[in-house]
C-alpha cells in the first residue's frame, strides 16, 4: 500500500440503492443527476470557489471517492484538490468516470446567475444533493457579506456531521415481516432517434404554482398526482399514434422520498420507486379517469406500511449471505443484466417531484427559482423532474432521443387546461 | 415574448422555433426575435479522459522483463535456435497495438495502424534471423504487409472521411477484400512463379463486384434504399 500512512481509516458501505448505480455505468452513461438554484445576481467564481471549500467538508459522503473491494464498492474521503467550478455546460449530467475529475463525484458549474451541482446517485439522492446545493449558496452569499441563517436544507458548516446524516436508512426501516413482490411487467417503451454521444436535449416548463394547483384541485387531485396523470395521457396518446402492434402498459417509475414516513435525517439515498400507471389494453381512458386512477394508486401504496414492506424487498437480496460472497464482477453483470432486462422495461418513463422547496427566510430574496434534471435516461425515454419555489413551478424534461413527442403532448395538455406555460429549451 | 401557434407555450426570447413542434417563431412585427441570450450555455462539455498510467507501465515491464529472460535464456541457456526472436517480436507487437489504448490515446487511427504494420514487419523480419534466410521476408512477406496496410489505411479513410451507413460500410468491405485478395494472389504468383495467373481471387473478386454494383444501385436510389432500411431494420 502506497498510502499506507495516510490512508483514512474512515470509509463508507454504499447504501441500497447506490450499490446498483455505479453498476450501470457505461461509457456513455451514468445515473447522474442535476441541482441548480437561480440567483438574481451574476456569480462570481472565485467566491463560489472558496463557499464550496469551505461547505464541503461538512459533507463526507459526498467529498468521497468510490472504490472497488472484492464483493462490494465503498467510498473513501477523498482529500485531492477540488471539485472545482467550472462555466457550464450545453449537455449537462454528462458520464462520470470514477478515476475523472480527481475522483469527485460531483461537479458545481456556473452560468450567470445560475448554480448547478451535479452528483452522482450513488452518493446520495435530491434530499442530500440539496442539502449540499443550498449549503454551499449559503455559503456563497455569506461571502458577499449577506446574513443567511441556517435551517431546513442549510446546514451549519462549523457544526461535525452527525452520524444520523451518514447512515444507511434502509437496512434501519427494512424490517417487515414480509417481502412483497416487485412488480414486473414489460410496459411500453418510448422509440425514438438516439441523439450522439454528448448531447441531452432539455425542455424546460415554468409555470406558477397557483394555477397548477387551481387546476389540480379542479379534478380533485394533488399536484404530483395530477402531473403524473398529465405524464400518462401524454405517454397513451404518443402509444396510440405511434406505430404499434399491440398496446401495452403505460408506467411511471416515481421515487418516493422515505424520509417523509421514516424519521431520518440521512444525505445519502433514502428514496424508493412506485410505479403509477394505467393499462390502455383495457380499453380508452379519459384524462379524468387517469386522474382519479393515478390518485388512488398513491392513496393505496404511500404509506408507512407499503414502504416498509418494499423496502424490505429490496435489502432482502443485500442481506442474504449467498449474495454477498459473490464476487463484485459477478454481481456487476447480474444487476446489470437484471436492470435491462427486467427494471427497465418496468416503466416507460421517470418523474420526480421534490415539492415546494424551502429555504431560510433570509436567503429567500436572493434566489430566483430552482431547477432539477433527472439526468440522462439509460434507455431512449424522456425524464421528467419537478420542482416548485415560492409561486413558480418548474418542469424540467432530459432525454436522449430527437423526438420531443412526449414532451409536446404533456404541455400541450397543461395549456388546454388554462395553465400558462413558458419554455425555455437548449435544443438548437 | 411570442408564442408558438401549435402549442400555445409561451416561448423564450432566444428559441427560433418551438422545441416542442419545430414550427418557426415569426412575428410580423418584429421579426428580430429569437436572438436573445440563451439561458443555456453555448459550449459543450466533454468527459475527462482517464490515463491508463499505472496500467501502461504495468504492461510495459511486463513486456520489457519477458524479452529479456527469454532473450538471456537463449543465449545461455537453450542454445539452439533464436527462438527468442518470436517472443520478443510478439512482445512488441502486444506493446505497439495497446500504445493507442493505454499509452498515448490521442494517437491518430492513421498513425496507429501504420505503427501496427511496421511492428508485424519487424516481427516478420526478425524470423529472418531465425531462419537464415531473408528471399521470402523481401519476395513476400514484406509486400504482402505493406498491401494489408495500405487495405487498412485506405478503408479506414473512407469509413471516417465518407458517407458512414450500413449499407456504405458493406460496400467499402466488399471492395477492401476484392483488392486485398487480388493483391495477394499477384504477389504470392510472383513470388512462386515469377509470372502472374489469377485464379483463386478472380472469383472473389467477381462475388465483391457483384455485391458492390448491387450496393451502389441501392445506394444511387433513394425509393430502393429506404425499402432496404425499413425491412432489415435492427
Amino acid at each position: 500500500m502506497r498510502e499506507e500512512k495516510k490512508s483514512p481509516s474512515v470509509w463508507y458501505k454504499l447504501d441500497l440503492s447506490a450499490i446498483v448505480y455505479p453498476t450501470l455505468q457505461r461509457r456513455d452513461f451514468s445515473s447522474v443527476y442535476r441541482l441548480s438554484v437561480v440567483l438574481k445576481e451574476d456569480i462570481k467564481p472565485e467566491v463560489l470557489q472558496e463557499a464550496v471549500n469551505r461547505a464541503l467538508p461538512r459533507f463526507p459522503t459526498y467529498k468521497a471517492a468510490i472504490r472497488k473491494g472484492l464483493f462490494w464498492r465503498y467510498l473513501e474521503p477523498n482529500d485531492r484538490p477540488g471539485p472545482f467550478v467550472q462555466p457550464d455546460i450545453k449537455n449537462p449530467c454528462m458520464p462520470m468516470p470514477f478515476k475523472a475529475n480527481n475522483r469527485y463525484l460531483i461537479r458545481i458549474y456556473y452560468f450567470g446567475s445560475r448554480i448547478s451541482l451535479e452528483a452522482h446517485h450513488s452518493l446520495g439522492d435530491g434530499t442530500g444533493g440539496m442539502c449540499v446545493l443550498q449549503t454551499i449558496t449559503a455559503e456563497y452569499l455569506r461571502l458577499l457579506g449577506h446574513e443567511i441563517d441556517c435551517g431546513g436544507f442549510v446546514l451549519d458548516i462549523h457544526e461535525e456531521p452527525k452520524a444520523g446524516e451518514l447512515e444507511d436508512a434502509y437496512m434501519k426501516y427494512a424490517n417487515s415481516k414480509v417481502r412483497p413482490p416487485r412488480p414486473g411487467e414489460k410496459t411500453y417503451r418510448v422509440r425514438g432517434t438516439k441523439e450522439p454521444f454528448y448531447t441531452l436535449n432539455i425542455i424546460d416548463g415554468i409555470m406558477p404554482v397557483s394555477r397548477v394547483m387551481e387546476v389540480a384541485k379542479k379534478y380533485n387531485a394533488t399536484i404530483t398526482e395530477y402531473l403524473n396523470a398529465v405524464l400518462l395521457y401524454a405517454l397513451m396518446q404518443k402509444q396510440e399514434n405511434d406505430f404499434h402492434f399491440g398496446l401495452r402498459p403505460v408506467r411511471i417509475a416515481m421515487p418516493v422520498n422515505l424520509r417523509r414516513f421514516f424519521p431520518s435525517i440521512t444525505l445519502r439515498n433514502f428514496i424508493t420507486m412506485i410505479y403509477p400507471g394505467i393499462d390502455p389494453r383495457l380499453g380508452d381512458y379519459t384524462f379524468e379517469e387517469i386522474v382519479e386512477h393515478v390518485h388512488n394508486y398513491m392513496r393505496y401504496y404511500i404509506n408507512e406500511k407499503f414502504l416498509r414492506g418494499d423496502i424490505t424487498t429490496n435489502a432482502s437480496t443485500q442481506r442474504n449471505p449467498f449474495i454477498r460472497v459473490v464476487p463484485l464482477f459477478i454481481k456487476d453483470f447480474v444487476v446489470r443484466t437484471f436492470y435491462t432486462k427486467v427494471q427497465d422495461k418496468n416503466s416507460s418513463a421517470g418523474l420526480t417531484n421534490m415539492g415546494p422547496l424551502k429555504v431560510p427566510e433570509s436567503m429567500k430574496p436572493f434566489i430566483e427559482r430552482f431547477d432539477i434534471y433527472m439526468g440522462q435516461p439509460f434507455s431512449s425515454r424522456t425524464n421528467c423532474a419537478i420542482i416548485s419555489f415560492e409561486d413558480t413551478l418548474t418542469i424540467n424534461f432530459a432525454s436522449s432521443i430527437m423526438e420531443a413527442d412526449v414532451e409536446r403532448y404533456f404541455f400541450r395538455k397543461l395549456v388546454r387546461d388554462g395553465i400558462p406555460v413558458k419554455i425555455e429549451s437548449n435544443r438548437a | 415574448m411570442s408564442y408558438c401557434v401549435n402549442c400555445g407555450v409561451e416561448l423564450d426570447g432566444s428559441l427560433k422555433e418551438c422545441p416542442l413542434c419545430n414550427t418557426p417563431v415569426y412575428n410580423p412585427r418584429n421579426p428580430a426575435e429569437g436572438v436573445e441570450e440563451s439561458p443555456f450555455p453555448e459550449k459543450k462539455g466533454q468527459v475527462e479522459k482517464v490515463k491508463r498510467k499505472d496500467f501502461g507501465i504495468l504492461l510495459t515491464v511486463v513486456l520489457v522483463a519477458a524479452g529479456i529472460t527469454c532473450g538471456l535464456l537463449n543465449l545461455f541457456v537453450f542454445k539452439g535456435a533464436a527462438w527468442s526472436l518470436f517472443v520478443i517480436g510478439a512482445c512488441l507487437i502486444v506493446w505497439v497495438l495497446f500504445i493507442p489504448v493505454v499509452i498515448y490515446s490521442n494517437l491518430s487511427i492513421y498513425t496507429s495502424l501504420l505503427l501496427d504494420g511496421i511492428s508485424i514487419g519487424v516481427y516478420l523480419y526478425l524470423i529472418t534471423f531465425a531462419l537464415r534466410t531473408d528471399a521470402w521476408f523481401f519476395g513476400l512477406a514484406l509486400p504482402v504487409t505493406i498491401l494489408a496496410v495500405c487495405v487498412a489505411e485506405a478503408f479506414t479513410l473512407c469509413v471516417k472521411k465518407l458517407p458512414c451507413t450500413f449499407l456504405t460500410t458493406s460496400l467499402y468491405i466488399f471492395t477492401a477484400v476484392g483488392i486485398l485478395c487480388i493483391g495477394l494472389e499477384i504477389l504470392i504468383d510472383w513470388y512462386l512463379h515469377g509470372a502472374v495467373q489469377l485464379v483463386w481471387s478472380a472469383v472473389v473478386l467477381t462475388v465483391c463486384v457483384i455485391i458492390d454494383i448491387t450496393l451502389i444501385t441501392l445506394l444511387s436510389m433513394t425509393r430502393l434504399r429506404n425499402a432496404v432500411r425499413r425491412r432489415l431494420h435492427f
